[in-house]
C-alpha cells in the first residue's frame, strides 16, 4: 500500500520557548544545531533542561554545536494531526539518534514512505520561522554511508 | 502499621457513558450514596477525601478536592488530589492507606469522577511539548505510542494478530460488563482490529482508548475499623509501588523497558508474591502495546517475548491468566479518571463479577501508567497487589 507523505512546511507555527532553552533557538538563526552537554558526565542531553539530568547541577551545563547527522530510532506517520496540521496528513515524525547520543523528535521532509525506515541516515532540514529562527526537521542523508 | 493493615471495604461505579447526561458532582454524589449504603458508614464518619487529578472537568481547578468536599458536605482531616496521571487511581488507594497509617484519618473516600467529554475545562500543562513536540504535530498519546510501537517492532517484532487477540479478548469482556460503555459493547474480530483505520501509524483506532464519562470510588479504612463495623467482605492492598521518570537521569534509553520493572518487583515483594503466582491481571491499557510491554517489564515473560506470551496464554476470564475482565479501558471506555481496572479488580476479588467471574480469586495485580514523556514511553508506572480478606 503506497502512501504519499506530505511535508508540513506550510503549517503556521508560533512556538513559545523557555528561557533556559534559548541558546538552542538562537543558534537556529544561523541554522546551527547546539545541544546541551554535561561537563561532568561528559554526555549530551536533549531536550534542553535547567540542570544536567546526570548530576542535577546547573553549572555542569554547556552548549556544543553538533553535526546534526543521525539515524532514525523510530517514526510514526500521523494520519490525524492536531488542528493546525489538519489537511497536511499523512506526514511523518521521526525520533532520531544523533551521533552524539541523544534522540531528537522532528518532522521528516523530502522523503517517501518507502524510504523511511528505522536505521535510515538523516540530516537537518531547516524551516524558516517568522521570527528569524529556524525549525529543525529531518531529511534523508543520501551521502551517508 | 503498613499498607496491609488497611482494607477496601466497598467499591462503586456508574455506567461508563460516551457523554454524561448529568453533572460530574451528581455522579460523585451517586458514588458517595452507594458507598454509604454498602458500608453502613454515616457521612460524618468519612474523614478523608482522596481524588484523582486526572480529570478534564476538574483538572484545571486548583481547588478540586476541596470544592468537592464542599459540594458533598464532607468534613475531612485529609484532603488530597493525586497527580500521577493514570496511576492516580491505585495511587489514591496507597495514599489513603498511608494517611490512615499515619493517623491522619480513619475512613477514606477515594473518588474518581470525571465528565471530560461533557465538560472539559481545558488544561494548561507546562512541559516539553510546546517547544519540542507540538511544532511537529505529534498528536499526544497516539503519536508517542506510534513511536514506541515502531521501536518495539524494530527491536523485537510486533505480531499484529497478537495485538488483535488482546483487542478481541478485552472486547468480549466488555460485552459481559453491563457497566461498560454501551457503544463499545459490540463484538470485534482480529480482522476488525487489523482493518481499523490508522491514527498514528502503526497505531490503529482499535489500539486506542476512547474518552468517556463516568465515576467510581472505593472506601479504604483500617482492617480494625472494618472488623468493628462488621465489614468482613473486603479486599486487602498487600503491596504497592510506583516509579516516576524511570531512567530519567539517562539521555538515551531503551523505550521498550518501563518503570514497571521496579514498581512491579517492589509491589509483589511487599505482597510476598512471585509474578507467576498472580491469578488475575488488570494492566493499565491506554494502547494495546502498553499491555505487551507490561507483561515483559513485570516478568510474566522475558523482554521481547511479549507477543509470544500473548499468543500462548488464554487471557479470557476463564483462562490461565484472566486479564482486564471488565473490558479494560480500551473496550469499556476511558472514564472515571482511569479507575476502571482497579474497580474491576476489587469486584473480582469480592466474587461479584457475575458471568465473567474468575475462578481463582487468591490475589490480583492491577497497574497504572501515567503521562507521556519525551521520546520514551510513559512518565509513571505503578502496581498494586491485592488479596481478598481471609
Amino acid at each position: 500500500m503506497a502512501i504519499t507523505l506530505n511535508d508540513t512546511l506550510g503549517v503556521k507555527r508560533d512556538i513559545k520557548h523557555y528561557d533556559f532553552g534559548m541558546p538552542f533557538w538562537e543558534a537556529t538563526k544561523q541554522k546551527k544545531l547546539v545541544i546541551q552537554y554535561c561537563k561532568t558526565a561528559k554526555k549530551y542531553q536533549h531536550f534542553p533542561r535547567p540542570v544536567s539530568i546526570f548530576t542535577g547541577r546547573r553549572r555542569d551545563i554547556e552548549w556544543r554545536e553538533v553535526s546534526g547527522k543521525g539515524t532514525v530510532f523510530s517514526f510514526t506517520i500521523a494520519h490525524r494531526g492536531p488542528p493546525a496540521f489538519q489537511g497536511a496528513e499523512p506526514y511523518a515524525i521521526a525520533s532520531v539518534t544523533l551521533d552524539v547520543g541523544v534522540n531528537v523528535i522532528a518532522d521528516v521532509v523530502n522523503c517517501t514512505a518507502e524510504e523511511l525506515k528505522v536505521g535510515m541516515k538523516v540530516k537537518p532540514y531547516w524551516l524558516p520561522l517568522a521570527n528569524g529562527e529556524h525549525l529543525l526537521m529531518w531529511q534523508p542523508d543520501k551521502d551517508a554511508v | 502499621m503498613s499498607l496491609r493493615d488497611n482494607a477496601i471495604v466497598a467499591y462503586s461505579e456508574t455506567k461508563v457513558m460516551k457523554k454524561s447526561d448529568r453533572d460530574v458532582w451528581v455522579l460523585a454524589g451517586e458514588i458517595l450514596e452507594s458507598l454509604l449504603d454498602k458500608t453502613g458508614f454515616e457521612k460524618k464518619e468519612i474523614d478523608a477525601l482522596v481524588m484523582s487529578g486526572l480529570t478534564g472537568t476538574g483538572g484545571a481547578s486548583m481547588f478540586w478536592a476541596q470544592s468537592t468536599c464542599d459540594m458533598l458536605g464532607l468534613e475531612v482531616g485529609f484532603c488530597e488530589q493525586v497527580h500521577t496521571g493514570g496511576c492516580s487511581a491505585i495511587g489514591a488507594v496507597a495514599r489513603a492507606a498511608a494517611a490512615i497509617d499515619a493517623g491522619m484519618c480513619e475512613v477514606a473516600l477515594c473518588l474518581f469522577a470525571d465528565t471530560h467529554v461533557r465538560e472539559h475545562n481545558g488544561r494548561n500543562d507546562r512541559n516539553y511539548r510546546r517547544d519540542w513536540t507540538e511544532p511537529y504535530g505529534l498528536l499526544g498519546p497516539p503519536g508517542a505510542f506510534g513511536l514506541l510501537q515502531r521501536r518495539y517492532d524494530a527491536k523485537y517484532g510486533v505480531d499484529l494478530r497478537a495485538l488483535g487477540k488482546l483487542a478481541v479478548t478485552q472486547r468480549n469482556h466488555a460485552i459481559m460488563n453491563e457497566n461498560a460503555c454501551e457503544e463499545l459493547r459490540v463484538p470485534i474480530t482480529v480482522e476488525d482490529y487489523l482493518n481499523s483505520r490508522m491514527i498514528a501509524d502503526p497505531i490503529r483506532l482499535l489500539d486506542c482508548v476512547m474518552l468517556a464519562d463516568g465515576a467510581a470510588g472505593v472506601i479504604v479504612t483500617s482492617r480494625k475499623r472494618a472488623k468493628e463495623k462488621g465489614l468482613t467482605k473486603c479486599v486487602i492492598p498487600m503491596g504497592y509501588a510506583e516509579r516516576t521518570n524511570f531512567l530519567g537521569g539517562e539521555n538515551l534509553v531503551d523505550v521498550t523497558r518501563s518503570g514497571h520493572e521496579i514498581a512491579g518487583k517492589k509491589a509483589l515483594a511487599a505482597a510476598g508474591l512471585n509474578i507467576k503466582d498472580v491469578r488475575s491481571f488488570h494492566p493499565y491499557d491506554d494502547f494495546l502495546i502498553a499491555i505487551v510491554i507490561q507483561f515483559e517489564a513485570l516478568g510474566f515473560c522475558k523482554p521481547g517475548d511479549g507477543m509470544a506470551f500473548v499468543r500462548d496464554t488464554d487471557l479470557s476470564y476463564k483462562g490461565t491468566l484472566p486479564m482486564n475482565t471488565g473490558g479494560g479501558q480500551i473496550s469499556a471506555g476511558q472514564a472515571a479518571c482511569s479507575s476502571h481496572n482497579l474497580i474491576e479488580t476489587v469486584r473480582q476479588l469480592m466474587g461479584e463479577a457475575g458471568q465473567r467471574q474468575v475462578k481463582d480469586t487468591a490475589n490480583a495485580l492491577v497497574t497504572g501508567i501515567g503521562w507521556i514523556n519525551y521520546g520514551r514511553n510513559w512518565g509513571s508506572s505503578a502496581a498494586l497487589a491485592l488479596v481478598p480478606n481471609q
